[in-house]
């Protein structure tokens, strides 16, 4: 699986390309634990090009979120394919997992509470 | 033109007649006449006894937008007619600067009413230019005109009536009011300086108005000028001044400096949260995010529900962002809130709950709206805590299908491998809804002994069963279940073998592929499209070579499905296999075959696409003619 990183608004966006499962999800959390290491603990996920994901890659997304939460951070995940989707419903995850249409529309969520 | 002039004559005599229609004819003709006595027709329509010519004639006068129209509507502001003045007066605003001329020679009318209409409609038609005549009645003899020019010159928002607009305020205590509401909407520097100037006023009245006049203009600046009426003992100064204060913040897109002594202000600025007040409601909100003592705490979530959608969700954000301090508030509350509320708060608290929440949640897993009690079973869940399964199991048992659904789905978050028997038990469930989650939970927990549980499932007696146990393996997707489905593939249910299928195409990492080879054979035409599109999907383009046999099948819609495969290969080499169905028998294969075609650009085609462009078939006219452009620009 490819990983795209960027920075925007101070949210840290990784841009997945791929299939997420258990061997991609290992690179993607040490991604993330680095992330983490420099105190970036607003990190969004834009998923557009996962093609598949299966238990082990939910599994991943799970603990992920786990983590940023316990350092008081927030994971925001964006873009889902329509068979990605299909998954989060069937597990319910979308309770737990902020889910957004579109990378701007999460990164903009982010600001949310600077005006006025 | 005699002609023109005996006809507007007969017309002006048809607007006598009792008969509607007749007057409506009238109307409508003279309303097509530039001529002067036409327009005095309409003018004089205005007075009809029927609303609908009245409205009528007036919607032409708008349109003409002539001196003489609005010389005749000036008239009418004369009038003891309530309806007729207020028609004329609307009708002039409308025609707009056509009318200002004729407007400002009434300035010096004899009757104060007409004078003081014609100021009022001056300052709604905003033209500029009219200030300076306008700013000339703030000396009329007539005080109701006077205050009448002093808001109009506000509405015309000129700066060049600033020097009357204080020598009035100067000269003429009963019109200080309107000044200062004018000073806030012409607004700018000069505006603004003289506001500051009267903020030194000792009349609470026009202090009040002053406050409001600053926020109006909203120069961040002056805020600085305006903090210490914050702590004014009048109330309605302070609250005045809060909210100038808001207003300049809105304006400012929040960027202001300045520490406000907020929590003063806590019951003024919820209460306009609950009067649904958007400024005071987005300068609230925005503030909570570093505001949240324990009053404001209180405040907030007793007006949760008066908020708008979108200012909700990015509040129960902030409250989720404020996190653990908030907590013991929403808790509190909790026993006594609504459902509605109890489900906000759920909301908020599942952004971080912990252990010691959920423990506290706990009390309310009984509570009497199944909504709350499946809020509650994801709120336990997303805690993440072990402690939470055995309750979990509890709600897995309620009497409400979707709470139980929820109880399963937190269940599957928590990850208790050693409940997987417990989990597939809940397949057994009568609610599709709940057995769908069961699923998710399982899926999730993915582990070997999942695999195998719902292999041994793909035998089950229950055809329920078989179908999520296939589903369920290709959603799992981890190399050890290919073996698994590709075994499915000769059970003897054909939706079984076709979710198998499905779950296959879905995995795409199959090695062995022969078992959906054999599967395109499968008696059942559906299994037949879905192990074609499942080799499509794992193999590649390629593999059309090798399946293009199904072009042959004895199905109409497995050969249609092989053609639309083609389509999709965006590979003009397999033009070839598709090219017969244009001069077939069957119209669909037909169309889809000339869509194909155009799609992966097979030029060859394109003679005998043409051909079919004649044909009695409609639809085949269509999809010839779009593929032939297709083919042409490609």
């Amino acid at each position: 699986m490819e990983i795209t990183k960027k920075e925007e608004n101070s949210v840290a966006i990784l841009s997945l390309k791929g299939r997420l499962d258990l061997a991609s999800g290992a690179g993607l959390k040490e991604e993330i634990k680095a992330l983490m290491s420099k105190e970036k603990n607003q990190i969004h996920l834009n998923l557009a090009d996962v093609d598949f994901i299966n238990s082990s890659g939910l599994g991943v997304l799970v603990s992920i979120m786990k983590e940023i939460r316990l350092q008081k951070g927030r994971l925001t995940l964006s873009d889902l394919a329509s068979y990605v989707q299909e998954i989060f419903e069937i597990t319910q995850l979308s309770h737990i997992f902020e889910i957004f249409t579109s990378e701007s529309e999460a990164i903009t969520s982010y600001q949310s509470v600077s005006a006025g | 033109m005699s002609n023109e002039i005996e006809r507007i004559g007969e017309l002006l005599e048809k607007l006598q007649s009792p008969d509607f229609y007749n007057r409506e004819e009238a109307v409508i003709e003279l309303g097509s006449h530039q001529e002067d006595e036409a327009v005095a027709g309409l003018v004089m329509a205005l007075e009809d006894v029927d609303l609908g010519i009245r409205e009528l004639a007036a919607d032409y006068l708008v349109k003409i937008k002539g001196d003489v129209a609005s010389q005749l509507l000036i008239k009418f502001l004369g009038s003891e007619d309530i309806g007729s003045r207020n028609l004329a007066s609307e009708i002039l605003v409308k025609i707009g600067d056509g009318a200002v001329n004729a407007l400002i020679d009434e300035l010096d009318n004899d009757d104060h009413d007409v004078r003081k209409f014609v100021v009022d409609i001056l300052g709604l038609i905003k033209y500029k230019d009219s200030a300076k005549k306008v700013a000339g009645k703030l000396h009329d003899s007539n005080i109701n005109v006077v205050c009448s020019a002093a808001e109009a010159l506000g509405e015309i928002g000129s700066e060049s009536a600033l020097p009357s607009l204080i020598e009035a305020f100067k000269s003429n205590e009963d019109v200080r009011l309107q000044v200062v509401e004018s000073l806030g909407k012409i607004g700018g520097t000069k505006s603004l300086n003289y506001l500051i100037e009267y903020l030194q006023t000792d009349d609470p009245m026009i202090l009040f108005a002053v406050i409001d006049a600053i926020g109006i203009v909203g120069d961040r600046n002056s805020v600085e000028h305006l903090i210490k009426f914050l702590s004014s003992d009048d109330t309605s100064i302070a609250e005045a001044t809060m909210s100038a204060i808001v207003n300049i913040s809105i304006q400012n897109k929040g960027a202001l400096d300045y520490d406000l002594p907020l929590d003063k202000f806590v019951g003024f600025l919820f209460d306009g949260v609950k009067n649904k007040n958007k400024k005071l409601t987005k300068f609230t909100l925005n503030r909570l995010k570093h505001w949240y003592g324990q009053d404001v705490l209180n405040s907030l979530l007793e007006v949760l529900h008066y908020v708008d959608e979108e200012d909700l969700k990015s509040t129960v954000k902030m409250l989720g962002e404020i996190g653990a301090p908030a907590s013991p508030t929403i808790l509190k509350q909790f026993k006594n809130a609504t459902s509605e509320l109890k489900i906000i708060y759920l909301n908020i608290l599942k952004q971080y709950v912990d252990e010691d929440i959920a423990k506290h949640l706990l009390e309310y897993k009984n509570d009497s709206d199944p909504e709350v009690r499946r809020n509650i079973a994801f709120t336990l869940g997303a805690s993440g805590s072990q402690v939470m399964i055995d309750p979990l199991k509890v709600m897995t048992q309620d009497r409400d299908g979707h709470v139980r659904a929820a109880a399963f789905s937190a269940l599957g978050w928590l990850c208790c491998e050693n409940d997987i028997d417990f989990l597939f038990n809940g397949l057994n469930d009568r609610y599709p809804d709940v057995r769908d989650a069961v699923m998710g939970a399982l899926i999730l927990l993915g582990s070997q002994e999942v695999v195998n549980s719902f292999f041994e499932d793909l035998s089950n007696e229950d055809t329920e069963r078989q179908r999520i146990a296939a589903t369920a393996l290709g959603l799992i997707g981890d190399p050890n279940v290919v073996e698994p489905l590709l075994q499915a593939l000769n059970h003897p249910e054909s939706s079984i073998r076709k979710s198998a299928i499905d779950s296959l195409a879905k995995i795409r990492d199959v090695e062995n592929t022969d078992p959906l080879m054999l599967a395109l054979n499968d008696e059942n035409s559906g299994v037949r499209k879905s192990a074609c599109t499942a080799l499509i999907y794992i193999k590649g383009q390629t593999v059309i070579p090798e399946i293009r046999f199904l072009l042959d099948d004895q199905d109409l819609w497995v050969r249609y499905h092989m053609i639309n495969m083609i389509g999709n290969s965006n590979n003009s080499a397999y033009g070839d296999y598709i090219r017969p169905f244009i001069d077939g028998t069957e119209d669909i294969l037909k169309i889809a075959a000339i869509k194909a075609l155009a799609k992966i650009g097979y030029k060859d085609a394109l003679s005998d696409i043409s051909k079919l462009q004649d044909d009695i078939n409609q639809d085949i006219v269509k999809a010839a003619k779009n593929a032939i452009n297709n083919l042409q620009e490609a």
